[in-house]
């Protein structure tokens, strides 16, 4: 029985040495590896300078083109949208904005509906942070918030890469280690979206809640880090319901820059809330001419 | 609590270190471990079931002990009838009372009554189909006398909800397993190292092999519409892959987990995809089930004993019985047909017993024969699994048009995760390969350099697993 004991303990050890080993080596390509999501890009940027920010979720990630504004302006622009991206979300990229020592000149935040939203965050955003959890305080803070096993995964050797095994697993890494590029990172964080919908449909929040302390957050930090903030809101589908959603969003933040009316015809729209390539086109352009050429 | 989560793995190491302690007081202290962990394994999916699963037990006990005291023939026919007809009453009424009323009601709308049958919500109670068949074989083995019944309730209600085998088989005989319960077990270190290995490999089945593959199988059956031909091929593969993984990885953590303590289970399956024709599938695929059948349903009836017909006849009958055993619905039947249909050359030409040996036994390859007929059997079973995975008989019928429609064009093998067709083929190719080398063993995890095998098979599981989209294990649902 002893003998059995001592096999059993001894590839229980095995199996610790390969986890924490696999841990390592999996952190160590994420983290040198040519960037392949958009987290990665993030942090591709430190201590580097870039002239514009764009923070937001969906509607900034396929509906801002980097590429368009570079040729208007000659200004180096990112874009730093991720899916589902909410207060929360934009709240944590102007902190790593921070601890990454990025420099910039002007950072665009897409604020619309998600200032109904406490307690959300993007899935996706969560997933690509992963590898990174224990690179600074942010990111952990971040992960004990909204990770299932907060413990499990900052604790546990590889258990984080066995979490999200679809995601940032075996496949994902092998990828890095190849180099394989992404189209979103060639194009600067933008996603292009094709295709228009024949009934775009499309729902606004009727009421605004009174105050979102997410939001706040991030007023004052960037009040407090001197950070030059510009925020606006997207265009919708002029089908969209409730549309008097966004006077009552400017009332609570009256800096508000509004494109929610900006594009009006409905083939520039994959669905009432996102644009499709040609309508990120478009928008850019209107974007720039108004607010960075003047 | 599943073979594969994180409370089995508690659970197990507890049960053990107990068992082996209390190993040193008595044989019923040690069976009465078993028992209780075993109960308690089975309560933690459905603490209510627990009762159907006791009262199935006790049923079968009294039935055995008045069986044997009977003083005519008579009265022993008479409990024996009992413990089949309750039995089967409640696997009919927990498995089967809606796949009967439903199908009834239809066959009546048929011919213009239409009925309003009441369908129950019935849940169906894990492991019903594997425990009603232990309970069955202990009463058909008294009753032909085989066997003495066992007068120690601990002892056969343990050989009944051994927990090991307690969900999903394999299916044990009183022959088999009452012998080694009335025995105090002493630790075998080789037999309890072989266990852990075997555990491995059957982690590495499920894990690697048969979520991996669901993950593909999934998506292309439910999205069969819009994918095209050479997906709906791959649909097939993937799902046969899926079932193999998921139940002979269940079968080896099952048998492996016996091991350790001290209890030789059953063999379930013997590398089934190596086989040259459908008679040698069916003697290594579910082996348990496969001669469950052929001992206490084909012999009975007349076995192979007779004309052509009722060789015939009695062949429909175990594969539709087979069929029909794992689940009510007409796939299934559907599939225990067309496994018949396939293996009735065979038996006409009395061809069945050809190939009983392991293929190209001692030799490093197949000869172009050998491996012609293993691709041709793999693929007739393969064929056949698209009525088992699909939903309905029309779906599965809808399934096979498309993919014999061979068109090229649409959605093919880009799924929503982006993973492309040669990466779980390349693992596919790869785990074909080292069953292939090991097919002369129960489990590859085994003979030279283990050691290396097993830390291989460990670090496989960790790096190729997929842990964020756990299934169940599919023969629960049997």
């Amino acid at each position: 029985m002893n003998k059995f004991i001592i096999y059993v303990v001894s590839s229980l050890l095995v199996v610790v040495i390969a986890m924490t080993v696999m841990d390592i080596v999996y952190t160590k390509i994420y983290e040198n590896s040519y960037p392949r999501t958009k987290f990665q890009y993030l942090r591709s940027f430190k201590d580097k300078k870039i002239d514009f920010i764009f923070i937001g979720s969906s509607r900034v990630e396929n509906g801002i083109v980097p590429s368009i504004i570079f040729d208007k302006t000659n200004k180096k622009v990112v874009n730093f949208g991720f899916q589902a991206a909410k207060l929360n979300d934009i709240y944590t990229i102007l902190q790593l904005i921070k601890n990454y020592n990025i420099h910039y000149e002007k950072i665009f935040i897409q604020v619309d509906y998600i200032y109904n939203i406490v307690d959300g965050h993007s899935n996706i955003f969560q997933y690509e942070m992963v590898p990174f959890i224990r690179e600074n305080e942010i990111t952990k803070a971040y992960s004990n918030r909204f990770s299932l096993n907060p413990i499990a995964d900052y604790y546990i050797p590889f258990y984080r890469y066995c979490s999200n095994d679809l995601k940032i697993g075996f496949r994902e890494v092998f990828a890095n280690i190849i180099n394989k590029n992404t189209k979103i990172i060639q194009q600067r964080g933008f996603g292009a979206l094709q295709g228009n919908s024949i009934k775009l449909g499309g729902l606004l929040p009727d009421k605004i809640v009174n105050r979102n302390t997410v939001f706040d957050s991030i007023h004052s930090f960037c009040k407090n880090n001197n950070m030059n903030v510009v925020y606006y809101c997207a265009p919708f589908c002029l089908e969209n319901k409730n549309k008097e959603f966004i006077v009552k969003l400017k009332s609570k933040i009256p800096e508000l820059v509004d494109f929610s009316n900006a594009i009006i015809e409905n083939k520039l729209f994959v669905n009432c809330n996102h644009l499709n390539e040609a309508g990120a086109k478009r928008f850019t352009e209107i974007f720039t001419d108004s607010l960075l050429l003047k | 609590m599943l073979f594969n989560s994180i409370s089995f793995l508690l659970f197990l190491p507890v049960v053990f270190v107990i068992y082996w302690w209390a190993n040193k007081r008595s044989l019923q202290l040690q069976n009465l471990l078993l028992l209780v962990a075993s109960y308690f394994f089975y309560a933690c999916w459905d603490w209510r079931f627990l009762f159907l699963l006791l009262f199935s037990t006790a049923l079968d006990y009294f039935t055995g002990i008045k069986m044997e005291e009977a003083k005519n023939e008579t009265n022993k026919k008479r409990w024996f009838w009992l413990s089949i007809i309750v039995n089967i009453g409640f696997l009919g009424i927990f498995k089967y009372y809606n796949f009967f009323a439903d199908s009834f009601a239809e066959a009546l709308s048929g011919i213009g009554i239409h009925t309003n049958f009441w369908t129950l919500k019935v849940i169906l109670p894990v492991g019903i189909s594997f425990y009603t068949f232990h309970g069955l074989s202990y009463v058909i083995d008294i009753y032909k006398g085989r066997i003495k019944a066992e007068k120690n309730i601990i002892t056969y209600s343990l050989f009944v909800g051994y927990f090991p085998l307690l969900v999903a088989g394999p299916i044990e005989r009183a022959t088999h397993l009452l012998p080694q319960i009335k025995k105090k077990r002493e630790f075998n270190y080789a037999l309890a190292i072989d266990g852990l290995h075997q555990i491995i490999w059957g982690l590495f089945k499920k894990v690697v092999i048969a979520d991996s593959c669901a993950l593909y199988a999934n998506n292309i059956f439910d999205n069969y519409q819009s994918m095209n031909s050479l997906s709906l091929v791959l649909g097939a593969l993937y799902f046969s892959f899926q079932i193999y993984g998921d139940f002979s990885g269940y079968s080896d953590i099952a048998i492996g987990t016996s091991k350790l303590f001290g209890i030789d289970l059953l063999r379930n399956f013997n590398y089934p995809y190596f086989s040259r024709d459908i008679a040698e599938f069916w003697r290594r695929w579910h082996i348990s089930l496969t001669t469950w059948f052929r001992d206490y349903l084909y012999i009975p009836i007349g076995g192979s004993k007779g004309g052509l017909k009722m060789k015939v006849r009695n062949t429909f009958i175990i594969f539709l019985v087979s069929g029909f055993w794992h689940g009510a619905n007409w796939t299934f039947i559907v599939w225990g047909a067309l496994n018949a249909l396939y293996f009735l050359p065979l038996l006409i030409n009395q061809n069945n017993r050809n190939n009983l040996d392991s293929v190209a036994k001692g030799k490093l390859l197949p000869t172009v024969k050998e491996f012609m007929s293993m691709l041709f059997t793999f693929s007739l079973t393969a064929f056949a699994w698209i009525f088992f995975r699909a939903k309905t008989v029309s779906e599965a019928c809808s399934y096979i048009k498309k993919m014999f429609e061979f068109n090229f064009q649409g959605k093919s093998q880009f799924l929503d995760f982006e993973r492309y067709t040669v990466e779980p083929l390349l693992l596919l190719l790869v785990f074909i390969i080292f069953e292939w080398n090991s097919r002369e063993k129960e489990h590859p995890v085994s003979g030279k350099f283990v050691v290396f095998k097993a830390i291989a098979v460990i670090i496989a599981i960790l790096i190729f697993g997929t842990y964020s989209n756990p299934t169940n294990f599919i023969y629960f649902q049997f």
